[in-house]
């Protein structure tokens, strides 16, 4: 449906993540998007001067400001530089910054996110994300619709219970050997099997617990790498799609998962890549039940899923799947320590965003180096 | 869009929000506030660019790198900009009030806080004893909260 | 990489008010969306992707209300964003739709929002929020505070008066009775504006702009949509974009890299539209200027640092009828602006269309004549984003 005519790839240089925490009390947000960005630049050697653009992706709501950029724009690099704001995701943040990096009037940009999710009454701020007609006084929005979601999952994917415990298990384990991670122990069979319901079928143990997060990527096009030599890329960018779904929840909404498609397949038509090329995927999964779908919905295998532990490993709500790039570009940058040969080549990232996932971002991240496999 | 279904449509459905809020102070805002305890105005410099920031910052936005020292700004100050504010104002204290950005002595950038001791009756008069390039001079409340409003500006 | 030309296919704008109680904001993004369609005369698979100019939600209380709003412009499952710089969101959406066209991710982008800013009676409560929770809430600044200084300042260094900035504030809304969608216009005189009731010095009721509901929406397109779809379309021929330090102390004194009293962000932001679009001679190439000007204060500082006239000059030359629309050198905000109409989320939104309907010979009763070029801007946060947008009856690139 989509013209996948945009093909130009765009190189990751320099990231840096906050330390993954449940609570952080000591900074205030300023100084926490400060230190993340002023570390990402070291690390991609460049200065912010040369930056010509920068993508905020935040929330005022999460914030608890009207206008959050205003405060956080220059702590993250926008000083008298061409910066925009997006709302949705952090990985949404990802999607202008490509978008503004492709037109050929940007060389270089950084995108950056954050959530206190610690800070933040999110409740009340899923509350206010209900229409005021229809949703509100029901509060349809948050638990609710992720109780719903996780029944159309359980329905449409056959997915039982014992999946789900799994891949809860799974999950955490895969977090816990994260050295970036929380570190949270693997709960065992019996907690996960009797944690309290929060909305039928979803229970309080099937959800990923919220922590504290920054994030910032900086890119380049390759123009810019050629005239700043000292710049080693650590990834190159070759693919990005996204899509919002339906406001309203229904049954087709629920079960057809049509935004995550349409993302996932924009993502590889522009890198020319399909799913069984890719070594792995890092989900944006508040659940598990939402690792159930999108597994089946993308076709991965489980060796295939979220080798950082995703959610289970750090959960800062609104910035998930600019962490989930991070943590991908980190993996084929062999950060990890392994040898060359032995490196994942391409990735996927993945953030979603909204009730009931109404909102899924895709973008699909390549190592240097050559076609060797 | 009259497609029939529009009737007069002035029907409301009234709701009333309250979030909270737990601002971190963070490492830079909490020691200023304990200086005005102290009845100290304490601004952060980043050696770098050499630049004395009013409100303090953790970092310098100049420089990009992090502020690396503490100054006490000077008791005294330029105007560099200023207004009566007469009507439509929710603050701390009641209209009219006077308010400046001061850059004080030994402090590149300036900040903003009430003016006292103005007779603001006549506002194009108190303007001319407020109008930029005017010097002003720090006072502290006798009760001090923490808070910016524990200081103000006074004319010399 | 070959750049991209990206056509203006269709705008809507709708009539603005203090308060749209006739339908909810969903209604009228999905009013203003169809407006632009058949504009363009496009269909809603026509359009690529959509971008959503939506500023601060509290004021019309519902949080992200850009995803309530998906079915009604019909672009669930399309790649949608929602752009959000304050006073500067509707230009930003712009940039972003045009930078989804140039780099060939989308072949035709729908921007579309609504403000409805009555639905709430704590609007000044929640403007008073964007301010610093520790040095500045407390007093606290707003945003007619911060402008007062401002405008204060700039009086007293070119000695000029608030008869001056009056006459601004009088065309201003003499331009806005040829407006049909304008929130405030009439025939009023320089005393009026003076009678008007002082809110913070130098600044009156009047000096002050309107809060408007309303909704807009323009689609931007790649050249072969330019073909399909519009004989006479505008072109974006290029934009501009910066963001200033929140803290406007920092924009005072030796040190200081920008002059809060000159706005000096707005030549910086202007010289870079300029560039792209090849304009050299702002006020030889350029026939109509839509300035962001929601105080009577903005107009003159944005011409004379958008290059139309000198630092200092622009109330001399106000004086003068300089800006005027039919007679003047340029015509300045012949809408009536930002003083006559102000829907936060979108101004920037409709100042850009504005502008390309000029271009376009759109404009109905506002028609300027002879239009090649136009300038729109748009200012947000504490006077510290700012971002311009020239579009022409050429393409850029050719």
């Amino acid at each position: 449906m989509f013209p996948n005519i945009a093909s130009e790839k765009i190189y990751v240089i320099g990231l840096a993540m906050h330390a993954a925490v449940h609570a952080e009390r000591g900074l205030r947000l300023e100084e926490m998007v400060f230190e993340v960005s002023h570390r990402a630049l070291r690390n991609a050697g460049i200065s912010r001067k040369q930056l010509d653009n920068v993508v905020i992706a935040a929330c005022d709501e999460l914030d608890g400001r009207p206008i959050s950029s205003m405060l956080m724009a220059a702590p993250a690099g926008g000083y008298l530089v061409d910066e925009i704001k997006v709302t949705e995701s952090g990985l949404n943040g990802l999607a202008a910054s490509v978008a503004r990096l492709r037109s050929g009037e940007f060389q270089a940009g950084l995108v950056v996110s954050w959530c206190k999710s610690s800070k933040t009454d999110i409740s009340a701020v899923m509350r206010l994300r209900n229409d005021p007609f229809y949703y509100r006084s029901l509060n349809i929005g948050g638990l609710v619709s992720d109780g719903m979601l996780a029944q159309a999952v359980a329905s449409e994917f056959a997915v039982t219970r014992d999946e789900i415990a799994h891949r809860v298990r799974a999950a955490y384990a895969r977090g816990a050997s994260n050295p970036r991670g929380l570190g949270s122990p693997v709960p065992t069979v019996d907690v996960v099997e009797n944690g309290a319901f929060t909305a039928l079928p979803m229970r309080e143990t099937d959800l990923a617990p919220l922590s504290d997060g920054a994030v910032t990527l900086v890119l380049c096009t390759e123009r810019f790498l050629a005239d700043n030599r000292q710049c080693v890329p650590l990834a190159t960018l070759s693919g990005i799609g996204w899509a919002s779904d339906s406001y309203l929840l229904g049954m087709h909404r629920l079960r057809s998962f049509t935004a995550a498609r349409n993302a996932w397949e924009m993502a590889l038509a522009q890198s020319g890549l399909s799913a069984d090329e890719l070594d792995f995927a890092e989900l944006d999964t508040p659940s598990a039940w939402h690792e159930a779908a999108l597994a089946r919905i993308f076709g991965l295998i489980d060796a295939q899923i979220s080798p950082s532990g995703s959610n289970f490993s750090q959960n800062p709500f609104f910035c998930m799947g600019l962490i989930n790039a991070a943590e991908a570009v980190l993996k084929l940058s062999g950060a990890g320590g392994e040898p060359a040969n032995a490196r994942p080549r391409r990735a996927a990232a993945h953030g979603c965003h909204g009730f009931a996932q109404q909102g899924h971002v895709v973008a699909i991240f390549e190592a240097i180096g050559g076609q060797v496999n | 869009m009259d497609n029939g279904l529009a009737e007069a449509g002035h029907d409301v459905m009234s709701d009333e929000i309250t979030l909270r809020y737990d601002y971190a102070l963070g490492k830079v805002a909490g020691r200023f506030m304990r200086g005005l305890k102290e009845g100290k105005i304490l601004a952060t410099r980043c050696s770098k660019s050499g630049l004395t920031y009013l409100p303090p910052r953790a970092y310098c936005e100049r420089s990009f790198e992090p502020c690396d020292e503490w100054v006490e700004a000077g008791s005294q100050g330029v105007v560099e900009a200023s207004t009566i504010v007469v009507r439509g104002y929710e603050g701390k204290r009641k209209a009219p009030v006077a308010i400046a950005l001061v850059r004080l002595d030994g402090v590149d950038s300036a900040i903003a806080n009430y003016v006292d001791g103005l007779d603001l009756s006549d506002p194009a008069s108190a303007m001319t004893r407020i109008a930029p390039g005017t010097r002003l001079r720090v006072t502290f409340a006798a009760e001090r909260e923490g808070r910016i409003t524990d200081f103000s500006f006074l004319p010399l | 990489m070959s750049t991209q030309d990206v056509a203006v296919l269709g705008t809507y704008q709708s009539d603005f008010r203090t308060h749209d109680m006739s339908q909810t904001y969903v209604e009228q993004v999905q009013k203003a969306a169809i407006g632009a369609h058949r504009d363009a005369g496009m269909c809603v698979d026509d359009v690529d992707a959509a971008v959503i100019s939506l500023a601060p939600t509290f004021f019309l209380g519902v949080a992200d209300a850009d995803r309530w709003a998906i079915d009604n412009i019909v672009c669930a499952g399309k790649p949608v964003l929602r752009v959000h710089t304050g006073g500067a969101t509707g230009g930003s959406a712009v940039h972003i739709a045009y930078s989804l066209i140039q780099s060939r991710m989308a072949r035709s982008v729908l921007i579309v929002g609504a403000e409805r800013i009555a639905e709430t009676p704590d609007a000044q409560k929640v403007l008073n929020l964007i301010f610093d929770a520790f040095y500045e809430r407390d007093m606290p600044l707003s945003t007619n505070t911060l402008v007062a200084l401002r405008a204060c300042a700039y009086l007293h260094r070119h000695g000029f008066t608030q008869e001056d900035l009056a006459r601004v504030v009088v065309r201003a809304r003499r331009n806005a009775m040829k407006n049909p969608h304008a929130h405030l216009k009439g025939d009023i005189t320089v005393d009026d504006v003076m009678a008007s009731k002082m809110i913070a010095y130098p600044l009156k009721l009047f000096d002050i702009c309107p809060r408007s509901s309303g909704c807009a929406a323009m689609i931007l397109g790649n050249m072969d949509m330019a073909k399909r779809y519009r004989t006479n379309p505008a072109f974006v021929n290029g934009i501009g974009s910066l963001s200033d330090t929140y803290w406007m102390g920092d924009r005072t004194g030796p040190t200081a890299d920008t002059d809060l009293v000159e706005y000096d962000l707005i030549r910086m932001a202007a010289t870079t539209a300029y560039r792209r679009a090849g304009v050299t001679d702002p006020l030889k190439q350029i026939q109509v200027a839509e300035f962001y000007d929601p105080y009577s204060v903005n107009t003159p500082i944005s011409l004379e640092q958008a290059g139309f006239c000198s630092r200092g000059t622009a109330l001399r030359l106000e004086k003068d009828g300089y800006w005027d629309r039919d007679t003047g050198a340029v015509a300045v905000n012949p809408s009536g602006g930002t003083l006559c109409t102000n829907p936060i989320a979108i101004t920037g939104l409709v100042r850009c269309i504005d502008a390309a309907t000029q271009v376009m010979g759109t404009a109905g009763d506002m028609q300027v004549r002879n239009v090649r070029r136009a300038l729109a801007t748009a200012s947000g946060g504490t006077a510290q984003f700012y971002n311009c947008t020239v579009f022409g009856a050429e393409p850029t690139h050719g």
